[in-house]
This record gives structure tokens, sequence and C-alpha cells, in this order.
């Protein structure tokens, strides 16, 4: 009993000094929304950014050095995400912040971030004003809302040339800015817009203007709405049957697992704008996709793929950076050019932006009962079917 | 008028129609509670809540089809209606509080407690039963092939509609031509000379605020294979349910299954020629017209023409 006890001190001890042999642990803390309404896509970033830093101790860690990451719930509140950042900078001295999920509260961070001028790299925050403000150490590599329907319009040019549009969309922030911005990209394309019809978000019925819609026969008929609102208006637009040449959803609703589930056949050949699909032909992206899956029982949306990858933009950065040093980092992350899973990160100044990293929306389409990636071909996984049946057709 | 506006205006009409036959259901139980206790019950749509979420578990685990969860869910809703009554509200009837109305104010927290306690065992995610027959509809132009215009009717839809028509009209022989029905609405009218009748008052109350609930639980079962479902949808449906009470004539439940219809239709009609963000607003615009023009509901309506004959 002795000798083994004796044994097993002296391993203890032996790895004691081999991980000593280790430089300190890079301690990072990631400010999220755990708690509240926003609370699962701060539990999928947090995952993503676990399976991530995991993955980069595995292969060395950072020059060598172990990412050790902690978590703070800023529970999608402004202030808590304020106070923690503040925390982190002034008493951890951490060089670097990294996360935050709704703009509202990246918003506080970035304003922090510069006062203090500590770099921050946000993640999955949209609002067009935060890089907007001639920050000098804020850093997105998502795309912003402005340009979130980018793949869309598109795809409307090149493929569906519309003639007309109808564009329906729920009475909330989102679902105004959302609207108006496909009214803005309509004018351009020179497409007429029939109606612009807004509706109360949570509503059971939406047949009488959905049978407006099927009088005034628009080419395109263009919807922004939140999580069952989608599925609803779909499974209402195939009863009446009323016919485009296609059905376009702005994201949110449109592009979750959530909506193919409840609205099913209904869902048929929808598109919607989103930013990353697994099946993105980035390297890795198929990989992380499956890895997530496999811990966690179900694919991970934009949010997961852009957290894991803002650790490989904090390797690179961090290795090529001169010193730790906020301001080094800084140079270092300004610089960056790489390749990630969530596509190529480049921080530009450009159209009023600055470091913001541009990147191709992608175009999603329901086809089978699946989500596949239809545009721009270069990513695409399948091809997008268009023209597509009429409800009659479809049995 | 063209054939495509008489194709808006009679696909809206239906869609109305289909809609208050819904919304009368979820109204009458209200008016039933309103008529004999005389307390408007603000837990009604929380109570609708609890009911669907019955309906899903039944659903996912035991793949039981929705509409047939009505004689599980109802059932259950009437126990924990009379329970609710029993242990909570009569208690409170009984003390005498500066606030004349305190048990309505009991009704509203506990529609918050129903609504955190379904938060907390099912979380905030959206909810649905997804059937197969969800987006089955009947065509005119299957029935009539060289019709001018083309109609749908939805399948489910009209299955909800039919059973919250069966169900009122049950609702209705059970208060007419039963004893316990008939003391029911005795209570209603006058509880006091009620129970110098003989009639058991605290017993009726405890069974109304059951049957209640029970039909506000069958119209949950009925919603739930065409809406969705999570912990906050209450409130919205309590607001309809108040609504129609009150154009209805409080208490009255014929009252407030035409008022009920009439909601649906006046909704409808909103959104196809005003604009669908319109239709809350069209809501409290009825609302505030019944109260001013017609104090009494429809009840007072369907009264005096009984006086005139």
């Amino acid at each position: 009993m002795r000798r083994v006890l004796l044994v097993m001190t002296a391993v203890f001890v032996v790895s004691l000094f081999a991980a000593g042999a280790f430089a300190e642990d890079f301690k990072l803390s990631i400010p999220l929304p755990l708690t509240g309404k926003q609370a699962k896509f701060g539990e999928m970033m947090k995952r993503s950014y676990e399976i991530a830093a995991e993955e980069i101790n595995a292969k060395g860690g950072i020059k060598k050095r172990k990412i050790m990451l902690s978590f703070e719930d800023s529970g999608a509140k402004p202030e808590t995400a304020r106070a923690i950042v503040e925390k982190l900078i002034d008493v951890n001295k951490q060089p670097i912040i990294v996360g935050e999920y709704t703009s509202a509260c990246a918003k506080a961070v970035a304003a922090v971030a510069e006062e203090r001028k500590t770099p921050y790299l946000i993640v999955a925050s949209a609002d067009d004003d935060i890089t907007r403000q001639h920050y000098k150490y804020v850093f997105r590599q998502n795309a912003v809302n402005g340009h979130y329907g980018d793949g869309v319009v598109d795809f409307l040019r090149r493929v569906v040339k519309p003639k007309t549009i109808a564009v329906l969309y729920e009475s909330s922030a989102f679902g105004t800015s959302g609207a108006e911005a496909m009214v803005k990209d309509a004018e351009k394309l020179g497409t007429r817009v029939l109606m612009k019809e807004r509706y109360e978000a949570g509503s059971v019925d939406f047949r009488p203007l959905l049978s407006k819609v099927k009088a005034a026969r628009p080419d395109v008929v263009y919807m922004v709405s939140y999580v069952m609102d989608a599925s609803l208006l779909m499974k209402q637009i195939k009863e009446l049957r009323v016919d485009a040449k296609l059905f376009a959803g702005g994201a949110a609703g449109f592009a979750i697992p959530e909506f193919i589930d409840n609205a099913k056949d209904a869902a048929e050949y929808v598109v919607s704008a989103t930013l990353w699909t697994p099946q993105v032909k980035f390297q890795g992206a198929r990989e992380f996709a499956e890895k997530y899956k496999k811990h966690y029982g179900d694919y991970p949306s934009y949010h997961g793929a852009s957290a894991y990858s803002a650790l490989y933009v904090l390797k690179n950065t961090l290795e090529r950076a001169k010193a730790w040093t906020p301001d080094k980092i800084r140079d270092a992350l300004k610089a960056t050019n790489m390749k990630t899973v969530f596509g190529p990160i480049k921080f530009e100044d450009r159209e009023g932006y600055q470091n913001q990293n541009f990147m191709d929306t992608l175009v999603i389409q329901v086809q089978k009962g699946a989500f596949e990636t239809i545009w721009p071909t270069q990513y695409a996984s399948k091809k997008y079917i268009y023209p597509i049946p009429s409800w009659r057709e479809r049995r | 008028m063209t054939s495509a506006q008489l194709e808006v205006l009679l696909q809206t009409l239906i869609a109305g129609v289909l809609l208050g036959g819904l919304y009368a259901l979820i109204g009458v139980g209200m008016t039933l509670i309103m008529g004999v206790m005389k307390i408007i019950n603000l837990a009604h749509g929380e109570l609708m809540m609890v009911a669907m979420y019955i309906a899903y578990l039944l659903f996912s685990l035991f793949h039981l089809d929705p509409y047939l969860s009505v004689f599980i869910a109802a059932p259950l809703l009437f126990l924990l209606g009379m329970a609710i009554q029993k242990f909570l509200i009569n208690p409170v009837l009984k003390v005498e509080s500066i606030l004349p109305e305190n048990q309505v104010i009991l009704t509203v927290g506990l529609g918050m407690v129903l609504a955190n306690l379904a938060t907390m065992i099912f979380t905030s995610d959206y909810l649905s039963t997804p059937v197969d027959y969800a987006t089955k509809a009947w065509y005119l132009s299957d029935f009539w092939r060289s019709s001018p215009i083309e109609l749908s009717l939805s399948y489910p839809w009209s299955v909800s509609f039919l059973i919250a028509v069966v169900i009122t009209l049950c609702l209705g022989f059970f208060l007419t031509k039963t004893d316990l029905g008939k003391s029911i609405r005795a209570t209603a009218q006058d509880s006091e000379a009620a129970l110098l009748m003989g009639v058991n008052v605290d017993r009726m109350r405890v069974i109304t605020f059951g049957l209640g609930s029970g039909l506000v639980g069958a119209a949950g079962c009925l919603l739930i294979p065409i809406y969705y479902l999570y912990p906050d949808l209450g409130g919205q449906f309590t607001l309809i349910a108040f609504v129609i009470t009150i154009l209805g004539g409080l208490g009255s439940t014929v009252g407030a299954i035409i008022g009920g219809i009439v909601l649906g239709v006046f909704e409808s009609l909103t959104a196809t020629y005003i604009g669908m963000g319109w239709a809350p607003v069209g809501r409290f615009v009825i609302f505030v017209a019944a109260l001013i023009f017609l104090p009494g509901g429809i009840a007072s309506l369907l009264q005096r023409k009984r006086f005139g004959r």
C-alpha cells in the first residue's frame, strides 16, 4: 500500500514539474450572456470557445502557453457587460477582450475597450454603428446588419430578376430595419415594391394579409420574422396556395432548425440569408460542425463558428505580436490576414467602417427538408432550385 | 367588384369565422366564471398555456394527437380549476379586505406563478406539435373545376372550429337542461336567492371555476396544432377573452359566442383592409365601442329582442 502511495506521489510531483516546464498559462475571460433570453446563443458560443481552446492546447498552446478560459455571465445586460470588462482590464490586466453577443452589450464593451486602449474583438454583434465610430481598438469579424442581405440580393439580381416584390415584416426594430434595407435594395435592382406590410409578432392568423399578397401577385415574397412567425407564415402560404417565383426570408426565423421542424413541407424551397453553414467549404468547417454535433447533439449556427474562429484569430495574433501588451496586440490584430472556419478574416477600413471584416453572406435554401447552401456558387453545397414548383404541383 | 377582390373578401370572412370560433371557446370560459363569481379571471390565458403543455407532452411522449388530448387535458384542467377555487379563491372571498376585488389580484398572481413555473420546467423555448395535417386544406377548385375564384378551407382550423362548436353546444345543453346547470345559472342570476332555494352556492362556484378552466383547456388543445407554445403566451389570450367577455355582455354565454365570432371577423377585416399591424388596435376599438355604445354587450341586444316579442 505504502509503495503504491509513494509511486503515486512521485508521479504527481513529476507531472507538476512537467506542467511547470510549460510556461505560465494565458488566462482569458470571456463575457457572454449565459442567463436570460439570449442564453441559448451564449451557451453555444461558450461551447465553441471551449472546443477551440481544447484543440489549441492539445497542439501546444500559443507560444507554448496554454489558454485558460473562463466565462463571465453578463445576462445580455450592457451595464453588467461594462462592469465585467472594466474588471478584466483594470484588475486582471487582460491585454485583449473577446466576446459578448448582443449589439447593446458589444457597444458598451467597445466604449470601455477604446477608453482603456485595449483591443476588443467582436464575434457576433451586428449593429452597424459599433465599427463606425472611428474606434482604433475595436475589431469585428462578423458582417454588419446592413450587409446581411447581400447574398439574397445578389441571388435576386443574378437569378430571379424579379419585377415586383412584397415585403412582410414584424413590428420590431429588427423587422423594420430588415424591411427597410430590402426596400432600398429593391430600388437598386429596379424591382417595384408592391406592398410593405407589418404585422404584430405572435399573431395567430396571417390569412387576411396573405390573401392580399396573393391578389397582388408579387414575383418575390420577402419576410423578416423571428422564430415561430416564420413557420406559421409559410404554413399558411402553402394552405392558401399563394404562388410566387421565390419565397425569401431575412435570416433569423428562417435560418434555424426550428423553422424546418415546424413548417415541414411548407418550408421547402424557401431561401434565406445567413452568415455561415456547416456545409461551407472553408477548411475545417465540416470538422468543427461534426465535432460540435458529436458533443452537443446539434449543429452550431454562425454564432458558434465565429466564436470558434475567434480563438484561432487570437492565437494567430498573439503569435505575431511583438509583445503581449495591448498596443502591440492591437497592431498585430490590425495586420490579420488569415483563413478560418468562419471564412477569410482581414480587418479593413472602408465604407465608413473601421477594423471591419467584410465577408460574403450566404444564401441557404431548404431542399428535401434540410438547409443547403446555394449562393454564392463557390460556397454552394447544392445547386439552387429555381424556378420553384407552384403549390398545386407539389403533392 | 372584380373576382380577385371578391376572392380576398370571401377568404378573409372564412378566416374571420374560423378564428372567431376559437376565440369564442377561449372567451366562453371566462364569461362563465364572470357570470357566477362576478370576477374576471386574469389567469385565464395561463390556464390555457398549462393545457397546451399537457397536450404537448402527450404528443411528444405518446404521439397522441392534440385533438384527442382534449379528453385528457380538459378534465385535468377542470380538476385544477376546482382546486384553485376551493383552496385559493374561496378562502380569499371570506376575508374582509380594503380591496373589494382582491380575488382578481389573486388570479393575476396565479397567472405569474404558472408562467414562471412553465419557464422553469420547459425553459422559454418555442415548442410545437408538428402534425401531418397541419397544412392540409380543401380547395374550391377541387370541387368546382371552372370556379373563377379560388378559396381554401384549412383542415386543422375547420376541425378546431367544429370541435369548438360541439363543445359550446354541449355547454349550452348542460346549462339549460340539467339540474346542475340550472343551479349554476341560478347562482349567476342571484346567488342569495339561489342560496335560499337550497342551492349549494360554494359548491357551484367550485364547479363553475372548474368548468371555465376545462373549457379554456379544451381551447388550448384545439389551438396547439395551428399555433405554437411558449410560457408567456397566456397574457395575449387573457386579453382576447376579456374583450369577448365585455363584448358579449358580462356573464352571457350566447353573447360570448357571438362576441367571439364578431371579434374574429372584425380582426380579419381590419388585417385585410387596413393593415395587419392595426389588428390589435381594432381589438381595442371594439372594446371601447362596446363599453360606450353597448354597455350590456350583445346579451342586452338579445334580451331586448326577447322582451319585444
